[in-house]
């Protein structure tokens, strides 16, 4: 048995150590003034919840931007590592990219819980992530993160702000799906929500479950209290668990408003009953639009490369863009300090797709993304359509 | 891979020694590896201990544990609450409070669980996985929402730093199962994977046996989870959820992480098997359904990668020796002295039990005579088993009453009773073959032994030496160690159930010599239910004959044995007569 | 709280058949089937696949989805009836603890992780009690729960093929001896276990959420409601699984008890195993 033990143990250390030496010498470059430029994301790519098409929006953008010569006569070497939705294995992908690749950035990350995991690491190596998609509350108070999306906190008060000032609702209600430390950030939503409208909520429960089997209690109870319109905060199939529950119990008055979160082809092919409507911002201009000139670009480079249209891989392409304008103008080496130097002073861009211009700088928090394209699915249409002609802004106080 | 189990220094030395130069490997990895690879490396360990837990529960004790990971969370718990509370002591401490509260949660859990036998702890655990799940998620972890990170201690901040401490915090669980194992508890936890009416009657209690398993094993996960907290600093439920805990137990069974170098092993394709994924660019989803494919190959074959890799390293030592048997032929020593009959010591009146409608036993009184030997004969079905059975008590619901020494039985569990000093042995093999002769030998008599009253007693019998391990010992002379361990126990009496079954028919007389001196040698009267009439005749002072669940007759051996009526209950059933 | 219990009563209904089928299990063929839900669950992905992917009528990939989900089963059975025919019920139940990690995952890999557009099979409530009203769907699966109970017990009592089925689990080798193939036998009731476990998902999947993870572990109540018969009564485990149901849906209601809804089905099982446990009984075999 000791001998096996030993035989193991010596065994996993070659291995160990030959991967590890077999690291050092592919990577390490990314900082140089030679070979490719390295740019990795940490997203989650499997287990009960994942974010594909971020980054691999990111990477088509990447790979059109090297096919056109690269930048500065360099290529960019992109990695997309998966997360798992494992707090252990988003700190691991962040250790390999960051540490052993050497990144000068991250770019087009979508993950559950990445940010709050690693934002402290990135400080530490000093190293900054534009996010595609940031979701938990760290990425939009964290230094070295800013995602280029709008988040489900601005997006919860928009979707507020449409039901109470365009659709004229009274009693709403919210059923917050809470996981992690999430509620104080929502909390916050509804509060500015409040601050702007001088409304308050009909009725709010914090404790509805994430992936839950059977939501019709929680239905009874929202509508027992009178609620005439739900926010939620759902992912897409405990969303149809509460539609489908809504349906099953005969309400079919009550308006949805929901977060850029459902917004997807799959979730409205989907949705046999939509009540009175669901009503969503759209933290991106509505790629279900298929004509509209704000999206033509990235359509055509989604459809080149078989990536789904999603919110997600419009995230992903916009942090890509922003990013590749951004080191196009860096003069001199291309390293993570240059990088992170150029982003710290970068000047905002502003780009159809989204309502406000994107900029890193140097704040302590990058919460600033605050218009979203309000748009609406009814029952029976399994389609998305605009509701507006114009980005909804949450207005600065 | 022989093993002296009486030197001091083999059984504490060689441990310890590997124990150093683990530490020393771990301290060069922990300087030597890649970044990333440290980091993954403290992930296989954080696995590992958790393994090592599942190793003892699923491994050496038999039962399915589903909620390794809850366990774990509970450990990552009480860390990041005396994080956040900033008590003294710092991260080590931490992690022992962490695995003792893990412990207790998993004697909480597991006191309903393992009274019952079968499938409960599966089910139990399960439940208790998926709930922990749902509130984990609610609930979150101490400090998680105020972004308060674990503090690692000062030496060992860095994760290379950090690496070592986790490999050193693993080398001592491997140290302190590898000892526990080789203790009370760890024979307990293999009889009672073996059986759990052996456990009994071996005076030991199945549940303790049980509970102090999944104990065990709980803190482990406990003290794993507890790593978990320092290694990524804020601690997020994803970490510990259902499909995580049922994957490590897969991983347990595949691997055979009751044996402490697989359970390593198995934590080493924890992180081999996705980091070999990603790099081949195959998605990771593809690593749950490897392990579920594996899992259920190692279950249907009864094998697993851990004996697979230890078979062919025995393969060069099992052609050395094969299997060890008895040495029954040469006659015993006949100088001893036999005493005189006493009192009854054990007697038993009206004992009767039904099974549905069938009267198993009625009405059957016997007694056993101070350094004698009552022999219980009859046809077969004629109840003789079912009778050692109320003895010692698996039948509860017998009526009649059983005393011994002249105090009552009646009530008291088989646990109970062998503890009082009635002690029995099984017609079936009941011997866990994962013990050495001499561990199972200690685990049976429950009292000190010298070294030297365990050889003496062994070799009367004929028995192996006592570091043979018992799964190269043939059934016969299991069944034999078996007499010897409950021998050793000193009991008043003990009950034999066909001892010489399984033994080549020349070597039962040979066997009823030793028996006949039983009550010299190791001053215990005995009962003996056997077929062999020559060894009955052999040895028994007494004959009580059973026929059709009721006593023919009783009363010293030829004056039975001439019974008339006992002749004819035998006749065609036997030529012997 | 009364409203919250009858809007539990769906997922009442889905344990109690789920808890029949556990029992069945247990009692013939000496398993506690924890891919029993899984199995379902995979069935009636393909079947979503088939009628989104391939243009099968709803009913049509239904039927073929209930026939696969059926076939999974015993082809599971098969594995343990060939390999583990004596093994003990912890080693053979091990073995389902195995595929259900590797069902949930496949299904990952093979139907993503987004929601499945489901077809409802039943849609839109029966009928309103007290304000709540009361799904088709909850209609439904608690008939079916009972008719399905009522039926194995029939099954099980009155017809020959019945007889053979308690012989075998009640005597495996005296059955044997007498003829009664064991081994088809056993086969024949896992494919009727998946067969009616993935009828049932069927019918209740496109009404909640239904994504893998929380379809696979729909096992958990339901072994909870088995356990109230012992895994033996199949009278008691539809009562269970209904209480169950109704109870969860009531704790719903109150927001402080939010926590302690998770725990019921735990709680209930370790209730339940306290109170049968009162006395040690001495299982034969070991």
């Amino acid at each position: 048995m000791r001998k096996i033990m030993r035989g193991v143990a010596v065994a996993a250390a070659v291995t160990l150590a030959a991967a590890g030496c077999a690291k050092d010498g592919d990577g390490g470059s990314g900082g140089g003034s030679t070979g490719p430029i390295v740019v990795g994301s940490v997203n989650a790519l499997s287990g009960a919840a994942t974010f594909p098409e971020s980054s691999a929006a990111a990477k088509a953008v990447f790979d059109a931007a090297n096919a056109a010569g690269g930048v500065n006569g360099r290529q960019i070497s992109y990695k997309a590592l998966d997360d798992k939705g494992d707090p252990a294995a988003a700190s691991a992908a962040a250790r390999e990219i960051v540490g052993s690749d050497n990144a000068v950035a991250l770019v087009g990350s979508s993950s559950l819980i990445e940010c709050e995991i690693n934002n402290k690491y990135y400080a530490q190596e000093k190293i900054l992530s534009m996010s595609g998609i940031g979701v938990d509350p760290a990425c939009f108070n964290s230094p070295n993160i800013s995602p280029a999306n709008v988040g489900p906190y601005h997006d919860m008060t928009l979707t507020l702000l449409y039901g109470s000032e365009v659709l004229h609702q009274d009693n709403i209600c919210a059923l917050l799906e809470i996981a992690g430390n999430t509620l104080p950030s929502y909390q916050a939503a509804i509060d500015e929500w409040t601050k702007i409208t001088g409304k308050k909520l009909t009725y709010m429960d914090a404790t509805v479950p994430y992936g839950g089997s059977d939501y019709t209690s929680y239905i009874v109870k929202a509508r027992a209290a009178g609620c005439k319109a739900i926010t939620v905060n759902p992912v897409e199939p405990d969303s149809i668990g509460q539609l489908k529950a809504a349906a099953a119990q005969g309400w079919n008055d009550v308006t949805w408003l929901l977060l850029t979160s459902v917004y997807s082809e799959n979730y409205a092919k989907a949705v046999s009953n939509a009540g009175a409507g669901i009503y969503v911002p759209a933290e991106f201009y509505p790629f279900t639009d298929a004509d509209a000139a704000q999206n033509k670009e990235w359509r055509e480079l989604m459809t080149k490369n078989n990536i789904p249209l999603t919110s997600f891989s419009q995230g992903g392409y916009l942090a890509a863009k922003y990013f590749l304008q951004v080191i196009k103008g860096i003069k001199g080496d291309i390293t993570r300090e240059s990088v992170t130097k150029a982003l710290q002073e970068m000047q905002p861009i502003s780009d159809p797709m989204v309502g406000t211009p994107y900029v890193f700088g140097k704040a302590d928090k990058h919460h600033d993304n605050t218009a979203g394209w309000p748009i609406k699915l009814m029952s029976g249409t399994n389609k998305w359509e605009l509701s507006a002609q114009d980005w909804l802004r949450i207005p600065k106080n | 891979m022989p093993r002296a189990e009486n030197s001091p220094l083999t059984r504490f030395g060689v441990p310890l020694v590997l124990a150093v130069a683990a530490v020393a490997v771990g301290y060069q990895l922990s300087v030597g590896l890649d970044g990333y690879f440290v980091f993954l490396g403290i992930t296989a360990i954080v696995a590992g201990i958790a393994l090592l837990g599942l190793g003892v529960v699923s491994g050496s004790a038999g039962m399915i544990s589903l909620c390794q990971l809850t366990f774990a969370a509970v450990g990552a718990w009480v860390v990041s609450y005396l994080n956040k509370i900033e008590a003294p002591g710092g991260l080590l401490l931490w992690l022992l409070c962490g695995g003792l509260a893990a412990g207790v949660a998993g004697i909480l859990v597991g006191l309903p669980a393992l009274r019952l036998r079968g499938i409960n702890l599966a089910v139990v655990t399960l439940g208790l996985a998926a709930a922990a799940d749902l509130t984990l998620i609610q609930i979150q972890f101490p400090g998680t929402v105020d972004g308060i990170s674990i503090e690692r201690p000062e030496m060992f901040s860095t994760d290379r730093e950090y690496f070592w401490l986790a490999s050193i915090v693993l080398t001592v669980c491997c140290l302190a199962v590898y000892f526990v194992r080789r203790s009370r508890w760890g024979s307990g936890w293999q009889a009672v994977a073996f059986s759990e009416r052996g456990t009994a009657a071996a005076g030991a209690s199945v549940r303790t046996s049980k509970l102090t398993a999944f104990a065990v094993s709980a803190a482990l996960g406990g003290v794993a989870g507890g790593l978990l907290a320092g290694q990524v600093s804020q601690v997020y439920p994803p970490s510990f959820s259902a499909m995580q805990s049922l994957a490590l137990y897969v991983l347990a069974i595949m691997s055979g992480a009751h044996l402490i170098d697989m359970a390593i092993f198995g934590a080493i394709l924890w992180v081999a098997v996705p980091e070999l994924l990603k790099r081949w660019g195959v998605p990771q989803d593809w690593g749950f359904v490897i392990f579920g494919l594996l899992g259920t190959h190692a279950l249907t074959t009864g094998g697993n990668l851990g004996t697979a890799v230890r078979e062919l390293w025995r393969r060069r030592a099992k052609s050395a020796r094969g299997t060890a048997g008895i040495e029954l032929t040469a006659p015993p020593d006949e100088s001893i002295e036999l005493p005189p009959l006493g009192e009854p010591v054990l007697v038993v009146r009206d004992l009767s039990v039904s099974f549905g409608e069938v009267k198993a036993l009625s009405g059957v009184d016997l007694e056993v005579p101070a350094n004698g030997v009552l022999g219980v004969i009859g046809p077969n079905g004629a109840g003789k088993s079912t009778l050692v059975d109320i003895i010692s008590g698996f039948l509860p619901q017998a009526t009649g009453t059983v005393e011994l020494d002249g105090g009552t039985l009646n009530g008291l569990s088989p646990t109970r009773r062998a503890r009082a000093g009635l002690r029995r042995t099984f017609q079936q093999d009941r011997v866990p073959a994962g013990l050495s002769v001499g561990a199972y030998v200690r685990f049976v008599a429950r009292r000190r032994l010298g070294a030297a009253e365990i050889d003496d007693a062994l070799s009367f019998f004929g028995c192996p030496p006592a570091r043979t391990p018992l799964r190269r010992v043939d059934v016969g002379a299991r069944r034999l160690v078996e007499i010897v361990g409950h021998l050793l126990a000193r009991p008043k009496v003990l009950l034999l159930d066909e001892p010489a079954a399984g033994l080549p028919h020349e070597e039962h007389v040979a066997l009823g010599l030793r028996l006949r001196q039983v009550p010299a040698r190791f001053g215990v009267s005995v009962l003996l239910i056997e077929h062999d009439l020559d060894l009955v005749r052999s040895v028994c002072d007494r004959i009580t004959v059973l026929d059709f669940g009721q006593v023919l007759a009783s009363g010293p051996q030829a004056e039975v044995l001439a019974n008339p009526e006992v002749l004819k209950a035998y006749m065609g059933e036997t030529e012997m007569l | 709280m009364l409203q919250g219990a009858l809007a539990g009563l769906a997922a009442g209904g889905l344990f109690a058949v789920l808890a029949v089928c556990l029992t069945l299990m247990s009692r013939l063929v000496r398993v506690v089937n924890f891919a029993q839900s899984a199995t379902g669950m995979f069935g009636c992905y393909v079947a979503v696949y088939l009628s989104i992917h391939m243009g099968l009528p709803t009913w049509a990939a239904t039927v073929v989805g209930i026939v696969l989900g059926s076939a999974l089963s015993a082809l599971l059975g098969w594995i343990i009836s060939t390999w583990l025919a004596e093994a003990d019920i912890g080693t053979r139940s091990a073995v389902t603890v195995a595929v259900l990690l590797l069902l949930i995952s496949l299904s990952f890999i093979l139907f993503g992780n987004k929601p499945q557009p489901f077809h409802a099979l039943l849609d839109g409530p029966a009928f309103t009690v007290s304000g709540v009203t009361v799904s088709q769907v909850t209609v439904v699966t608690v008939v079916l729960s009972i008719v399905i109970a009522i039926g194995c017990r029939a099954v099980l009592s009155k017809t020959s093929f019945g007889l053979e089925l308690r012989a075998l689990s009640e005597r495996p080798t005296t059955a044997e001896l007498m003829g009664i193939p064991a081994k088809r036998l056993s086969v024949a009731v896992w494919a009727a276990t998946g067969l009616l476990s993935t009828l049932v998902i069927s019918i209740v999947a496109p009404s909640q959420s239904n994504d893998a993870t929380s379809l696979a572990m729909l096992v958990v109540p339901a072994s909870a409601a088995a356990l109230l018969g012992g895994f033996r009564r199949l009278d008691l485990a539809v009562i269970g699984g209904l209480v169950l149901g109704m109870a969860q849906g009531a704790v719903a209601q109150v927001d402080s008890l939010s926590v302690v809804r998770y725990f019921l089905p735990f709680l209930v099982i370790v209730g339940l195993l306290l109170w049968s446990q009162r006395k040690e009984v001495w299982d034969a075999a070991r």
